[in-house]
Formats: C-alpha cells, sequence, structure tokens
C-alpha cells in the first residue's frame, strides 16, 4: 500500500531566492492491487507526484510510504514506465527488456528466460533481436511495459506512457494492459492527460489542480471489471468523464 | 545566477593561475635556458607592442589574410550556393572538395612558390587555398538545410525562381554562410601563419625566425601569443557578426 | 502489423535479385558515376594543360603518376613514409587517451567544464601552427616536437565531441537507470559510454583528419625527417611532380585512415541514425 500525507515540493530555490510549489499537503492512499489514474491539468504536478514516489526526486515535506516504509530513492518492489519509453537505442528488445534484471545481478540465463516470456506477453515474440529504431511507438512502448514487468514489482507507476501514441495505438495498448492487468494485478499508478483513459483504466480517478498541485478530489469508477471497450458508452462513464472535464476546465479558465 | 557566472569565472582565473604556476616551476627547474618565463613572456609582448618592426610584420603579415580571405570569399560562397543548388554540379565538385577538405595544402606551398615566387601573390593564393573549400562547404549545407517545405509554400504562392533565391533560400541559408566564414576565417589565419613559417621570407615568419636565430625565445613566445590573440580576437568579431545578423538559428557548421 | 512487414518483405525480395545480378563494382561506378567523370575529366585536364603549357610548376598528370610509381618503387618513400606514420600513431594515441580523459571529466563534471571551456575553445579554434615554434623552443629538433604538434592539432576536437556527447545523453535514459537501481558507476557503463559513442567517435574522425594534417605540416617546418621533409626538398629542388607525387601520398594516408575510423564506427554504431 502506498500512504502519502502532508507532502510537499518546491523547485528552484536555490539561485534566486524565490521557488516554485509543485506540490502541496498532498494526502492520499492507494491499497493493494489497485488502479488509479491520476488527471489534471499541465502544472499541476502529478508527473512530479509520480516521480517521488518513484524515488527519483527527493521531497520537502511530508511523507510517502509503501508499505509502512519510507520512500528514500528507487527499489525492487516499484516499476517505472515512461512517457517517451527511455529505451537504449544500442540494445536490442531482449537486451533492453532484461535490463532491469541484469541491473540487479539476476544471473544472465534467467534474465532471458524470463524477458522471453514477457516479450511474448505483451505480443513481440519474434522481435527479440530488433532495435529499437525499427519498431513502431506502440511496439517500443510494449518492450518498456515488459521490461517493467521483468523485475516483478508490487507497483507499477505509469507515467503518461500512451502520450506519445496516436489514438488507434493508443486505445489498443490501453486493452492490451487491461487484459495484463487482470491477468495479474499489481497496484498501478497511472498518470495521463485523457480524461477517456482516467475512467476506462481506473478503479478510482484522482483529480489535481494546478499552481501548487493539490488533490481534489478522488473519485470513484465503479465500473464492473474486466473493461471492455463498451464501456465508454455507459451511462456511468460518460457522467464521471462529463464530471472530470467540467472541473478541468474550470481549471483551465485562466487559460483563455 | 549572477552568483554563478561569477563562480565561474573564478574557477577559470584560479586555473590560469594554476597554470602559469605550473610554468614557472617548470622553467626554474628545467634545464633549458631558451624557455622563457611567463613575466618573460608577458614584459616581451608589452615590448613588442612599442617596436615598429612588430606592427610592420603584423602589417605585411595581415595583407596576405585579408585579401585572401577576400578572395576565398568571393570564390566561395557562389561556389557554395550552385553546389547547393544544382545537385549535378554537387557530385561533379564533390571528389575535389572532399580532397580539399581532408587533404593538407602544406605540401602544396613549395608548388605554389614555384608557380608564383616568394611574394604577396604566392601567399595570398595560399590563403585561399587553405580557406574556400570551407566557405563553399558549409555554403552549399547552409543552401540543402533549407526546408524542402519553406520552397515549396513559396512557389504555392507564385514565388518566381529570383524570388525564392531572395527570399527564401539565401536568408535561410544565412546562419551556414556566416559559420563557414567564420571556419574560413580561422583556416585564413592558419594559411597565413604556414605559409610564413615556411617562407620566412616576410611578416610575423620572419620575425619569428630572427628571434628564434637570436635565441631570443621571450620574443619568440611573444610573437607567438601576439599571433593567438589576434587570431582569436577576428574569430570573436566574426562570431558576434554572425550572432547578431543570424539570431534565429541552431550551430550546425563545418569544420 | 503483420500484413505490413510481409508486404514489404516481398517488395524488398524483388527488388534484390535485379541489383544483387550487377557485381559490386559495377554498382558502385553507376552510383558515382558524375563524381567518377569530374576526377577523370580533372586528371585528363590536368595532362593536356601540363604537356601544352609547359609550366615548371604544372607537370602533366602522367609525370606525378611517374614520380609516385617510383616513390613506390624505390625505398624512398617507406623509409619517410614509416617515420611519418610512426609520428602520426604515437601523437594521435596520445591526443586520443587525453582528449577523451578530459572530455569525459568536462562532460561529466559540470565544474571541470565551466573552469576548462573557455581554454579548451580558444586553443581548438586558433590556427594549431602557431604552437609549433613554441614546441621547437621546448623540444629541438625531435620527435618530441613533431609529436606534440599533432597532439596539439587533434585534441581539442577530441575533447569537445567527447564532453558534448557525455552532456547530451538523453536524461531521461539516465533516469530510467537510476528507477531500475544502477549505481553510479553502472549507469557510466551502462548509460552513458554506449550513448555518447557516436558523437565520440564524430570527434575521433574529425581528429584523425587534424592529426594527418598536423603530422604534416609540422613535418614541413621542423623538417628533418617524413614525408614534410622530403616535400621541402624536392620543393627545393623545383622538382614539382615529385611534390605533387607527396600530395598525393598524404592524401592517400588520409582517406585511409578516415576509412578505417569509419569502419570502426559503424560496427560500434549501427543502433544510431
Amino acid at each position: 500500500m502506498i500512504r502519502v500525507r502532508g507532502l510537499s515540493k518546491e523547485f528552484g530555490t536555490h539561485d534566486n531566492g524565490g521557488g516554485v510549489l509543485a506540490l502541496s499537503d498532498i494526502d492520499f492512499e492507494v491499497h493493494d492491487n489497485e488502479f488509479i489514474t491520476i488527471i489534471g491539468p499541465s502544472g499541476c504536478g502529478k508527473t512530479t507526484l509520480l516521480r517521488i514516489i518513484a524515488g527519483l526526486i527527493p521531497y520537502d515535506d511530508g511523507e510517502v510510504a509503501i508499505d509502512g516504509r519510507a520512500v528514500a530513492g528507487p527499489g525492487p518492489e516499484r516499476a517505472v514506465v515512461f512517457q517517451n519509453f527511455a529505451l537504449m537505442p544500442w540494445a536490442d528488445v531482449l537486451a533492453n527488456v532484461t535490463f532491469g534484471l541484469e541491473v540487479r545481478g539476476t544471473p544472465p540465463d534467467e534474465c532471458r528466460d524470463k524477458a522471453r516470456r514477457l516479450i511474448k506477453l505483451v505480443g513481440l515474440e519474434g522481435f527479440e533481436k530488433r532495435l529499437p529504431k525499427e519498431l513502431s511507438g506502440g511496439m517500443q512502448q510494449r518492450v518498456g511495459l515488459a521490461r517493467a514487468l521483468a523485475v516483478n514489482p508490487q507497483i507499477l507507476l505509469m507515467d503518461e506512457p500512451f502520450g506519445a501514441l496516436d489514438e488507434q495505438t493508443r486505445r489498443l495498448l490501453q486493452e492490451q494492459l487491461l487484459r495484463l492487468w487482470e491477468g495479474q494485478r499489481k497496484t498501478v499508478v497511472f498518470v495521463t492527460h485523457s480524461m477517456d483513459e482516467a475512467v476506462m483504466l481506473g478503479d478510482r480517478v484522482m483529480l489535481m489542480t494546478p499552481r501548487p498541485g493539490k488533490v481534489k478530489e478522488m473519485i470513484d469508477v465503479p465500473l464492473q471489471r474486466p473493461r471492455s471497450p463498451q464501456v465508454e458508452k455507459s451511462g456511468a462513464f460518460v457522467e464521471i468523464k462529463e464530471y472530470l472535464w467540467e472541473n478541468l476546465r474550470a481549471m483551465q479558465v485562466g487559460e483563455s | 545566477m549572477k552568483k554563478r557566472i561569477v563562480l565561474d569565472w573564478a574557477l577559470r582565473l584560479a586555473v590560469f593561475i594554476a597554470a602559469v604556476g605550473l610554468w614557472e616551476l617548470f622553467v626554474s627547474t628545467s634545464q633549458n635556458f631558451l624557455l622563457p618565463r611567463f613575466t618573460d613572456v608577458a614584459s616581451g609582448l608589452f615590448r613588442l607592442l612599442f617596436e615598429a618592426r612588430f606592427w610592420e610584420a603584423l602589417y605585411i603579415s595581415n595583407q596576405a589574410l585579408i585579401l585572401g580571405f577576400a578572395i576565398s570569399v568571393i570564390i566561395g560562397i557562389p561556389l557554395g550556393l550552385l553546389a547547393g543548388r544544382f545537385r549535378w554540379m554537387d557530385r561533379v565538385l564533390n571528389p575535389y572538395v572532399g580532397a580539399l577538405l581532408t587533404m593538407p595544402v602544406a605540401p602544396l606551398i613549395p608548388i605554389v612558390i614555384i608557380a608564383l615566387g616568394l611574394g604577396i601573390a604566392a601567399r595570398v593564393f595560399i590563403v585561399v587555398l587553405f580557406a574556400f573549400v570551407f566557405i563553399t562547404v558549409n555554403t552549399r549545407a547552409g543552401v540543402r538545410g533549407v526546408e524542402a517545405s519553406l520552397i515549396e509554400m513559396a512557389k504555392s504562392f507564385g514565388a518566381s525562381e529570383g524570388q525564392i533565391w531572395r527570399r527564401i533560400v539565401i536568408p535561410g541559408a544565412m546562419p551556414a554562410i556566416f559559420a563557414g566564414m567564420r571556419i574560413g576565417l580561422g583556416r585564413a589565419v592558419t594559411g597565413m601563419v604556414m605559409v610564413e613559417l615556411i617562407l620566412v621570407a616576410s611578416g610575423l615568419g620572419r620575425l619569428l625566425l630572427e628571434f628564434s636565430g637570436r635565441m631570443q625565445s621571450d620574443l619568440v613566445f611573444a610573437t607567438v601569443l601576439a599571433v593567438i590573440i589576434e587570431a582569436l580576437a577576428l574569430l570573436a568579431g566574426m562570431q558576434a557578426l554572425e550572432k547578431s545578423i543570424t539570431r534565429w538559428a541552431p550551430d550546425i557548421s563545418i569544420g | 502489423m503483420k500484413q505490413e512487414t510481409v508486404a514489404k518483405a516481398a517488395v524488398k525480395s524483388r527488388a534484390a535479385p535485379t541489383v544483387a545480378r550487377l557485381p559490386a563494382l559495377r554498382r558502385f561506378t553507376r552510383e558515382n558515376a558524375p563524381e567518377l567523370l569530374a576526377l577523370v575529366a580533372g586528371a585528363a585536364l590536368w595532362e593536356v594543360l601540363g604537356r601544352s603549357l609547359g609550366l615548371q610548376w604544372l607537370p602533366p598528370f602522367s609525370k606525378v603518376m611517374e614520380a609516385l610509381a617510383q616513390f613506390v618503387g624505390s625505398g624512398v618513400i617507406l623509409a619517410n613514409l614509416g617515420s611519418s606514420l610512426q609520428g602520426l600513431i604515437v601523437g594521435f594515441s596520445l591526443a586520443l587517451i587525453l582528449g577523451l580523459l578530459l572530455g569525459s571529466l568536462m562532460g561529466r563534471y559540470r565544474y571541470v567544464e565551466k573552469a576548462l571551456d573557455v581554454y579548451v575553445h580558444a586553443l581548438f579554434v586558433c590556427p594549431s601552427i602557431v604552437f609549433a615554434p613554441i614546441f621547437f623552443a621546448i623540444f629541438g629538433l625531435s620527435d618530441a616536437s613533431r609529436i606534440a604538434i599533432i597532439v596539439v592539432y587533434s585534441m581539442f576536437v577530441i575533447v569537445i565531441n567527447t564532453a558534448t556527447a557525455i552532456r547530451t545523453v538523453d536524461p531521461s535514459l539516465v533516469e530510467m537507470a537510476r528507477a531500475f537501481g544502477c549505481r553510479e558507476a553502472q549507469i557510466f557503463t551502462r548509460i552513458l559510454l554506449p550513448a555518447s559513442l557516436p558523437l565520440v567517435f564524430a570527434g575521433i574522425r574529425l581528429g584523425m583528419g587534424r592529426a594527418v594534417k598536423g603530422m604534416i605540416n609540422g613535418e614541413m617546418l621542423i623538417a628533418f625527417v617524413g614525408l614534410g621533409a622530403l616535400a621541402q626538398r624536392y620543393g627545393a629542388q623545383f622538382d614539382a611532380a615529385k611534390v605533387f607525387a607527396i600530395a598525393m601520398v598524404v592524401l592517400i594516408i588520409g582517406l585511409v585512415s578516415n576509412a578505417f575510423v569509419q569502419m570502426i564506427d559503424n560496427r560500434l554504431t549501427r543502433w544510431a541514425d
């Protein structure tokens, strides 16, 4: 379980004295095996929040704990999937997927076996020897997903993973992600810009406001699992999505 | 922000002082009596600034530089524009340009001397040989680099060939052309120094030989320092000009 | 997605036989026809002008080729080529070691970069040949002078490229590595090193070209051994054909060494675009 209490993060205090308060007094919990999505306008700090939970950047105030232990850096129970894939361009698919395992000292045979299984699971069997530049965006992100799953994390942290993809690919990958998750329900924290995605994927949606980033509301998504694409037409889906848009649009008023 | 800039310069100054310190240490412990101390070099340079023969030498050397650079620009830019515009011309010139880029010009200097003698004509020609290829190559890259979509856009508005050149291609290629001129200038200075050191007939090269012959190594170093300063000043000036004319462009130069 | 790849493979296999039927040489000639024609035309023009104008400084192309053949035949070129290349290898290796080391430090540590960047840039842009009199004063008429000149010629482009290469490694890759638990050393060997290879090699290739120039320029000034000395000697004898022949030898050295570095580059950085 992820527990965040009174979290604050400020950027840029060193040089000119003034800083930007990215996150202020963030409070929420993510239960085990829960899939939560985080949505908010640009500048609300959702990516910063994710990176703090991942242990990639430090926080100034408050508490971030995983199963009771405070987060002080990256750890084996968490794995990240990045928006721009972050694949090593000089390594083939297999080598990219085994990366996390290799770093932890897993013996090479085991690495390769696990990797091959996952490559098959994400539907990229046969592409083990390909280089990232030979793959489409969707395929590259599937490699990123396989890499994250390979280290068998409890928690999957996903930073707008489908943001760089076109709509059709995005939808396919959403379906695939849900299928994978049904197979093994890890705890997932999924940051997104897309309301469709937030409601489609999440058990709960965390709505954030910007400047400084705060949690406005945790919205339950009581839609049946497993979720099929049909669910988008259901009344509940449309209702929640409209609710999100009302709020998000109101936050953007300053923009127009 | 300001604090950081001050810190950076403090670091650079520290490196300079450390380097000078090492220099002094090295000289004082060395057997080589031809090695001047930093202070000797500095005072030597100062003295030179008041000697007529230094300024004469500088004038003679720079004649070749200025003439040579001007001719390089006059030859280099049009060649580059043509190579950029006409694919066949580019391919025909390519092997020669490639050869001149990679080949050291120095071995050809004796031939130029046989042909043109020891006078200013030879020196100018050598400077041109050193410099013009780089101007051509960068100009060509600049022309090729102008986005095809911009030219297409101009055509869609009915622009003539001349208009496309004047309003799209040449302004678009400007940053690269200027980069080429900056690099060409550096090469021209190299050519100027190179020919003088090999010919030692006139100018700074001759001065260097004189000082060298009379074991006045502090003046040798001082003269070299003067050349370095001149080169850096010229290049900095060119770069400032370049930046002011082409503020919108990223840095993509060859050489 | 599977359909696409099948279709693409089909297109590829249809085109392949036609091209593969021509032997490689014929294909090379066909693809580079304008360039080759230009070279042949140039040589022909040289020949014609050389014969007709009868200038001392412009021998016919054939005479230059004769001199070149003569060089190769007699031992003359070999001895001097040997000492030139020796100096080149020692000098370039030194420049490589120093350049990569300094470049890595500058790329990795901001303070090192800020302290030295002004000097590295100045040394890079100023005409490296000016250091010849200085090295001559320090080392006299010796190999050390020649080698020092080669180092100064080639080192700084390697430093600058290496520093830029390391500094511009995609930060998200570094972040990714840290997210998966890499320590500093692992980040260096697994991410920084491979990612910076393309740019580093660009620097090495440029450095190689500069080293060859430094070799010949240095030898022409501190002319007691090597191809440069030969060039000076033949120049003094007004033997233009031989001087041109030497220039060609130097050109060939430049091209071969460049191709060599390029080959290694291609092997190691096939993944880059």
